[in-house]
């Protein structure tokens, strides 16, 4: 250890004195050759100076070992000599490296893409100060089974107030807005943020500063700007602070730009958070301030402090928690709900649940790149048997095993590494195509691309690989004298005894290998098929959804909300190829916040706390979407005109809360029992809907008129839903213009089929669905040509005892057939390998699939009969040309 | 990829042996290191020179010898080399098993 220790650091000093240590070599040989030649012409010696140089030898070769000494790779001139013989060699044989290139390239290539994805969403730092000691606190009601849920304003106050554990606590919630002045007005997503964020989050604006807790509160407009907005909209003017800019029409003062790396709120799982281009103070209205049980809007974050720990804070917040429930009895149901603060590690909160998925599709291509190894492995070996010959001479001239296998590792690594650069360069292409498709879903992949970080893991990966293809073949290399290899015939050598069983053994492999992933796939694809074979509950041909929201200034009454709401049904409705248009506050499939409710007689709200979705709409909502009424009837024109206190509910919510009761005439209410919110009466049930992230049990939901909802629920967002005859977006152009005439001013979120929507929250699982089977094909591929590779070249090796077992009378037919059963052999073991491994591996996965049961018998069934005929198809060929060899030709040719 | 011959690798271990024995009587410069050996072994071995520093720097590397500069006898700047704690050790071990084997190929010559 300290021989090592010592040696490395002189190397380390080497690296930086490299001048300095060649004058002292310098300098200790001709000291020694004037001492030498001192001595020489004492003793009289003619020339002693060209005699003492003679007999020291040649300086030029010892100073250039010496230096070797010094170097991290004392053998790095061998190194080069050996790369430079090993691209020679593969240039001479430049189908086999093509093929090992091409293999590896594209196992290296999807590790580097699904690595880069990972990086993105799992590692990459998000930006903030010392992020590590940021956590997402949440509110739950564990009796009840509902977790994480924003906070209520009040409750946030309260946390801010008497928690200690934290340094700073902040509340925020996504907010568009329209932005104008400057030509066109667009919507922008912008923030409501407490005044606390940014200290929390430790990130400072480049230019100005943040909001004081003076500015946050109600009626004080000021705005900070993202980088991007800055630079896109303002020209990034350097006079940016004190300007005024026209938010839902009306002016805010800049007062600070976010640097270009600050991302805030971050996409999350729970609610529907887009980064903002705008802040402004979070600023609670007496409005918003209701019961503590409802407006559950506001995401809170908070910085730990230094010291403390996630469960110290955790201790801390369920003291705090009992004193809310202590404190405010009305938030606690009669049978003793507690609301319950939690706090999560931001990063786990942002992305946690996306992490297995993502691990798993890393998982899927590290076994594309082991099949890969597997064959390229194979391709090597059987190289190797062939050069067994030329090792041999190199070894009786004098190379030890060593150097042959610094050579043969030198191949294999050069050749992993010109795969890496093709990988990095099919990652780099997909990289561009995969955000597009999956942004949306995970957060974090606005952005992948291939940093330092990702390059870092392919050149592991690269090396890796290459040990593995390369130190594989090694095991086989010939073990004998040099002259003895020499003497026998290079086919049949002792390596050759041992390779089969090593080929073999690599067929075996990959075919297991592929066996597994293919099940994944199958797995998932099955479970794909049954989600989009399930029936979302409504219609989506034809039906044109168009979003956007009413700036607060123009619509800051009802009446004023109310008046353009009708103005737009009826506009719409005189569109011609119109059938039914209605708003609503919520699509289908659209997130839709929790709200607390109090269902009248229902024995169940003693024991759970009762939450519901709430989706507020007016016109023909139900019809446009094709929703099926179950019980009772759908609102009346009246309902959406007048103060009448009725509700639509789901089946889901009926039969959850009134199980075997007729729902119709039943009351609920908003917020808790004691709320004042009025009594509503059930005057329907419609089926269900999918209505959060595909693939997610449907949820309790309830339907209210617009004019009716909560005040703070109803917001000012608007969507419309039209159910069209004829081509859907051929009439958004149509629509456009009706909404202009209305308000030319207002921007429009979206429009877009509902169809589209209903692809686009399918497309996730069909991409990673697709990159899966995918892997699994190519893996497949990658089995069948090493199977195939395998059994030509056993046939190749056995002409000559084919050829007699031809010439003693055997039938071709039996000569194929050997071949068949030796190939049957190889993918019975790989089958059987894999059967046991996918069943270890497929319980694994079973959070991924959707109405399959992991040992899905279909699957199961199907992959062994792909894989089989996929074996069959690799040894027609050999066989064939095994049955077809001609006796006399094949012995004659020996 | 020939290998390059080197003479050295025969005599490797023994040269090694003979340095660490030369530098145990007191620090030496290299050229003082390759005429004790000549000397002592009453000129029956002469060190080629050529391999003797590579040696001596492979056994300083590993920290069996260090080095320190200073001015010879002509007054030259002179490379001193001097045992190290695990230089005396490896000494110790290695004469030890020379004397072993040496005595024990001996043996086998003498036997009848």
């Amino acid at each position: 250890m300290a021989e090592w220790l010592n040696s490395v650091g002189l190397r380390v000093r080497a690296l930086f004195r490299r001048g300095r240590l060649n004058q002292d070599l310098h300098d200790e040989i001709a000291h020694h050759l004037a001492m030498r030649e001192a001595k020489l012409r004492a003793s009289g010696t003619a020339q002693p100076a060209a005699h003492a140089r003679r007999q020291f030898g040649s300086v030029a070769t010892i100073q250039e070992e010496l230096r070797e000494s010094w170097t991290f790779a004392p053998h790095l001139g061998n190194v080069l000599q050996d790369l430079r013989y090993a691209a020679r060699m593969l240039r001479h044989s430049a189908g086999f490296a093509v093929a090992v290139v091409l293999t590896l390239g594209l196992g290296i290539g999807a590790n580097t893409a699904f690595f880069s994805i990972v990086n993105a969403a799992l590692i990459r730092p998000l930006g903030y100060a010392d992020a590590d000691r940021l956590v997402a606190v949440h509110e739950s009601f564990p009796e009840s089974n509902l977790e994480h849920l924003p906070f209520s304003p009040l409750d946030f106050e309260d946390l801010q107030r008497y928690q200690e554990a934290f340094d700073g606590v902040a509340a925020y919630r996504s907010i568009p807005f329209e932005l104008s002045g400057h030509g066109l007005s667009e919507q922008v997503q912008g923030a409501r943020v407490s005044a606390s964020l940014l200290p929390t989050l430790g990130v400072a604006p480049i230019v100005g500063r943040t909001f004081s807790t003076k500015e946050d509160r109600p009626g004080v407009h000021v705005a900070i700007l993202s980088w991007g907005l800055w630079h896109r909209r303002y020209g990034a003017d350097p006079a940016i602070v004190g300007r005024r800019i026209t938010l839902d029409r009306r002016a805010y003062t800049v007062v600070g730009v976010m640097p270009r790396t600050f991302v805030f709120p971050r996409r999350g799982p729970r609610v529907n958070h887009e980064p903002a281009d705008v802040w402004v103070p979070l600023a609670f209205t007496d409005r918003e301030r209701v019961e503590r049980a409802m407006n559950l809007t506001n995401s809170v974050v908070a910085r730990l402090k230094s010291g403390v720990s996630l469960e110290m804070a955790q201790a801390q917040l369920d003291v705090l928690s009992g004193q809310i429930a202590a404190n405010y009895p009305s938030v606690v149901l009669n049978a003793g709900f507690r609301p319950h603060l939690s706090a999560v590690p931001l990063r786990e909160d942002i992305s946690g649940r996306f992490r297995f998925p993502l691990l798993m599709l890393l998982a899927a291509g590290g076994f594309v790149l082991l099949v890969a190894c597997a064959n390229v492995a194979n391709l090597m070996l059987s190289r190797a048997a062939g050069r067994n010959r030329e090792l041999a001479v190199r070894a009786a001239l004098g190379a030890g095993r060593g150097r042959l296998m610094q050579l043969l590792l030198c191949e294999a690594l050069l050749l992993s590494f010109a795969g890496g650069a093709l990988g990095v360069t099919l990652a780099y292409w997909s990289v561009e195509t995969i955000p597009a498709v999956l942004a949306s879903s995970v957060p974090g992949l606005q952005d992948v691309t291939l940093d330092l970080r990702v390059l870092a893991f392919t050149a592991m990966t690269c090396v890796a690989t290459g040990l593995i293809v390369g130190l594989l073949p090694l095991a086989t290399l010939d073990r004998r004298s040099p002259g003895d290899a020499l003497r026998a015939d290079t086919s049949r050598t002792t390596g050759a005894r041992q390779r089969p069983r090593m080929q073999q053994a690599f067929v075996i492999s990959a075919v297991g290998l592929a066996f597994v992933l293919l099940v994944g796939a199958g797995l998932l694809l099955r479970s794909f098929s049954a989600l989009i074979a399930t029936n979302p509950g409504f219609r989506a041909a034809q039906v044109l959804t168009v979003s956007m929201t009413l700036p607060q200034t123009t619509y800051n009454t009802p009446a004023s909300v109310r008046t353009f709401h009708r103005a737009l049904l009826g506009g719409l409705g005189s569109v011609p190829g119109v059938r039914y248009s209605s708003l609503a506050s919520d699509f289908p499939l659209g997130a839709v916040g929790n709200l607390r409710f109090e269902p009248e007689g229902s024995a169940l709200a003693s024991r759970v706390t009762p939450m519901t979705n709430l989706t507020s709409v007016q016109g023909p909502y139900f019809e446009t979407f094709g929703m099926t009424l179950r019980h009772g009837r759908f609102f009346t024109e009246e309902e959406h005109l007048e103060d009448r206190r009725v509700v639509i509910v789901n089946e889901k919510l009926a039969t959850r809360f009134w199980p075997g009761e007729n729902p119709i005439g039943k009351r609920l209410k908003w917020g808790s029992v004691d709320s004042v919110s009025p009594w509503l009466t059930v005057v329907g049930v419609v089926g269900d809907v999918a209505d959060g992230p595909i693939g997610v049990e449907p949820d309790v939901h309830a339907y209210q008129p617009f004019r009716q909802a909560p005040d703070f629920f109803l917001d000012r967002r608007v969507k419309t839903a039209v159910l069209v005859q004829g081509n859907a977006r051929a009439l958004s152009a149509r629509i456009r213009e009706e909404i202009a005439r209305l308000d030319p001013q207002l921007a429009i979120e979206s429009i877009a089929p509902m169809e589209q929507r209903l692809r686009d929250a399918f497309a996730p699982r069909r991409f990673s669905t697709g990159l899966v089977m995918v892997c699994a094909a190519v893996a497949l591929l990658l089995a069948w040509i090493g199977l195939y590779g395998l059994l030509a070249f056993s046939i190749t090796e056995r002409r000559r005892e084919i050829a007699v077992r031809l010439a003693l009378g055997a039938e071709p037919r039996a000569v194929a057939g050997m071949v068949v059963a030796q190939a049957a052999r190889l993918v019975a073991v790989g089958l059987i390998v894999g059967f046991v491994a996918s069943l270890g591996v497929t319980r694994l996965v079973t959070s991924l699939l959707y109405e399959t049961n992991h040992y899905d018998a279909m699957t199961f069934v199907i992959v062994p009969l792909v894989v089989a005929l996929a074996a069959l198809l690799a040894c027609a060929v050999p066989a064939w040309r095994a049955a077809s060899v001609e006796p006399l030709k094949a012995l004659r040719a020996e | 990829m020939e290998e390059r011959p080197r003479k050295a690798d025969l005599l490797q271990g023994t040269l090694e042996l003979l340095i660490l024995r030369t530098v145990a009587t007191g620090e030496k410069h290299g050229y003082e290191i390759a005429e004790w050996i000549h000397v002592a072994s009453a000129d029956a071995l002469s060190v080629e020179e050529g391999a003797l520093y590579p040696a001596l720097h492979r056994l300083e590397l590993r920290g069996l010898l260090t080095a320190q500069w200073d001015v010879s006898e002509n007054n030259r700047r002179a490379k001193y080399y001097r045992l190290t704690a695990s230089g005396r050790k490896r000494l110790s071990d290695t004469t030890e098993s020379w004397r072993r084997t040496s005595a024990a190929i001996n043996r086998v010559l003498d036997a009848t």
